[in-house]
């Protein structure tokens, strides 16, 4: 399990991160989410002693965390870098080397990646000629070229076209099918819902909630519905007659709506059937947006 | 293999595989050949091909190569059967002069005037002797008259040709100091802005210290400069001794191994302060003005260097040579051309040793303080609770 315990950290009079706990059990996928400036990537860097905190612990198996278990995590940062006139090969073996793996050991690692990774057809080729995309792979590369313990990646997903993000979806569970615990942060909700089974929210430096995505969703007791009313110059006007129901997110042909205390769900189908044709009408869960605005606004 | 060995390897390999360095290596190496060949073609002793044509001239020739070897210079003696052809021979440059039948002598346009003076001395004496044996003296007691040698010439000031080599082979090892020290100190700076640029540096500190990078870089540059300076210096020497242009080798071996020895002591002075100029910027653009300081310090020393290869004793020299940043490329000089004391080359030594062991840490910090900010630092601020 790796533990962050009680990180805090301040840059001047910014406080980036304050009294941070959470835990990423082995073979468990965890999205790190929160809004911009809220801490995530300070959090990353402390992880990999990029930068250094100034109280509290990362733990790795119950031990404290140093250079040389840092050496076995993979590491991909928010913004990417690699060496651009260097081969793509020779850069992989040169990472391989540095997380400490033996020089025959580290080529067969860097040749096993690029195939992995698809782009094996490059690995003789200089890092900047390659396609952003193809980049954006080699990066990738290079944060598991050395079979690491631990991955943790900062927005991995950001800047990757379908076909990409599927690759790497595919690369991370398997990843942590194999026991590795993998965080990762992104803004793309929907993404780390599909993907992950516990989440961790941060805002303003501070851990809002976090667990197990359908944990958070059974603890929050809104009760949601999604109606749409069809043919109306204004779908939502109606809703705002019926006293306790309220728009938590308007859709384009109607909205999810949150019910207060006391106001029955056929109370709601009622109205709209007095508003139009009923073209859609159901219970939902909160989506991870819903929870984690619910928790920043707490 | 620990982790800055790996550094400097790839910083090693990385560079001596592109094809930019092999070609500037390779120019290098093709002008300084050329500079010692040209050289040597230029300095050869003076020689004069020298045609003689009718009766009479034969002597005056024979007596102008004779007395001509006495100072030193060459005469070639052609004989040639008739006036004509001697012309044609001194206007198509194939003989510098011509003396025909002992009584004039042809040239082409200006004369060398040591030829001219050399026959004209040579033909006065030959009728000198004409004019005695008419007279009626015998050819011994003439030959007594005139056998005369030149006048010894006393130079005032003693010249110690030497010395004249070795400051120009420690001039040529100044010049490789400067261009050693100003291309590598920039390629570590450069390598520093290029990490920087690219944010591989991000990845790197994940699993390499700072002062690990630090080391690895400035090892795996300095190395390749050393080895391309090793290089130089085996070809120039070779060169130079094949076409016997070396009358003292010891000395130009000592200079080489001067110039190896102060650029490692060089490098390591510069080469941490390079690489703060470089970690306080992120690209290359701005690199040029962070790095303004040491370029003045480099220079200047290096025009001091040049200067003390004519006057390794002036007090401008002697202070250069043991203050740190200039001591590289002014003290090797010294101790070549015997003016540097014992104590001066210790000094010396030891100042550089222990300034740059006080600045390793130091440039380490700000370094490792600088490397992941994004623009333009102030140093002032990286400094404060060093």
């Amino acid at each position: 399990m790796l533990e962050l315990q009680g990180l805090s950290r301040r840059f001047g009079d910014v406080v980036a991160l304050d009294d941070v706990s959470f835990s990423v059990p082995e073979g468990r996928m965890v999205g790190f989410v929160g809004p911009n400036g809220a801490g995530k990537t300070t959090a990353m860097r402390i992880m990999l002693g990029v930068l250094t905190q100034d109280a509290g612990d990362v733990r790795w198996r119950g031990g404290r965390v140093d250079a040389e278990i840092r050496r076995r995590f993979g590491y991909m940062p928010e913004e990417r870098g690699l060496y651009p006139k260097m081969r793509v090969l020779d850069q992989l073996v040169y990472l391989a080397r540095l997380h400490g793996l033996e020089r025959q050991d580290a080529t067969a690692q860097a040749k096993r990646m690029v195939e992995l990774l698809g782009v094996p057809d490059r690995m003789r080729d200089r890092t900047e000629a390659l396609s952003l995309g193809n980049q954006q792979r080699v990066q990738l590369a290079a944060a598991l070229v050395h079979r690491p313990e631990v991955l943790i990646l900062d927005e991995p997903f950001s800047g990757l076209d379908p076909v990409g993000v599927d690759v790497l979806s595919g690369v991370l569970r398997e990843q942590a099918e194999g026991g590795v615990p993998v965080l990762f942060s992104s803004h793309q909700l929907d993404l780390v819902e599909r993907l992950c089974e516990s989440v961790v929210l941060i805002n303003h430096g501070r851990v809002v909630a976090d667990g197990r995505i359908a944990d958070l969703r059974a603890a929050d007791p809104r009760r949601l519905l999604r109606v749409e009313v069809a043919d109306r110059a204004e779908p939502n006007g109606w809703i705002g007659a019926i006293d306790g129901v309220r728009v938590v997110e308007p859709l384009p042909d109607g909205a999810i709506v949150e019910l207060d205390e006391g106001v029955s769900e056929t109370a709601v189908l009622d109205a709209a059937r007095a508003a139009g044709r009923v073209r859609h009408f159901s219970v939902v869960q909160p989506s991870l947006s819903e929870i984690f605005r619910r928790a920043v606004a707490r | 293999m620990s982790v800055w060995t790996i550094v400097s390897r790839r910083e090693f390999v990385e560079r001596a595989r592109d094809r930019g360095f092999a070609i500037s290596t390779a120019i290098t190496i093709v002008i300084l050949v050329g500079i010692i060949v040209v050289s040597a073609i230029l300095d050869r002793g003076t020689r004069f091909e020298l045609a003689a044509v009718g009766e009479g001239s034969d002597e005056v020739a024979r007596a102008v190569a004779a007395a001509a070897s006495l100072v030193d210079v060459d005469v070639g003696v052609i004989a040639i059967n008739d006036a004509g052809t001697a012309e044609r021979a001194v206007d198509g440059g194939e003989v510098d002069a011509a003396i025909v039948d002992g009584e004039r002598v042809l040239v082409r346009g200006q004369p060398p005037p040591q030829l001219v003076a050399l026959i004209q001395g040579a033909s006065i004496r030959q009728r000198t002797r004409e004019a005695l044996l008419e007279a009626g003296l015998a050819d011994e007691q003439i030959d007594a008259v005139l056998a005369q040698g030149p006048l010894p010439v006393q130079s005032v000031e003693p010249v110690d040709p030497r010395r004249q080599e070795l400051s120009r082979v420690a001039f040529i090892g100044v010049l490789a100091l400067y261009g050693q020290l100003f291309a590598y100190g920039y390629w570590v700076a450069a390598g520093v802005v290029e990490e920087k640029s690219s944010r591989v540096v991000e990845v790197l500190l994940s699993t390499v210290r700072p002062s690990e990078l630090l080391r690895g870089k400035i090892f795996g540059i300095g190395g390749l400069g050393l080895a391309q300076l090793l290089l130089i210096s085996v070809v120039a020497l070779a060169t130079s001794m094949a076409i016997g242009r070396l009358e003292f080798p010891s000395g130009a071996f000592a200079v080489a191994g001067l110039v190896l020895f102060w650029f490692v002591l060089g490098f390591f002075f510069y080469a941490s302060l390079f690489a703060v100029a470089g970690s306080i910027v992120t690209r290359q653009e701005d690199l040029q003005s962070t790095m303004t300081p040491l370029t003045i310090a480099i220079v200047a020393s290096f025009f001091i260097g040049i200067s003390a290869t004519g006057a390794p004793a002036s007090t401008l020299a002697t202070v250069a040579s043991i203050l740190p940043f200039s001591a590289p490329l002014v003290m090797p000089t010294r101790i070549v051309l015997g003016e540097a004391e014992a104590w001066e080359v210790a000094l010396s030594v030891t100042l550089s040793v222990m300034s740059t062991a006080a600045l390793i840490p130091i440039a380490t910090k700000v370094y490792a303080r600088a490397v992941l900010r994004p623009g333009r630092i102030k140093v002032r601020q990286l400094l404060r609770g060093v």
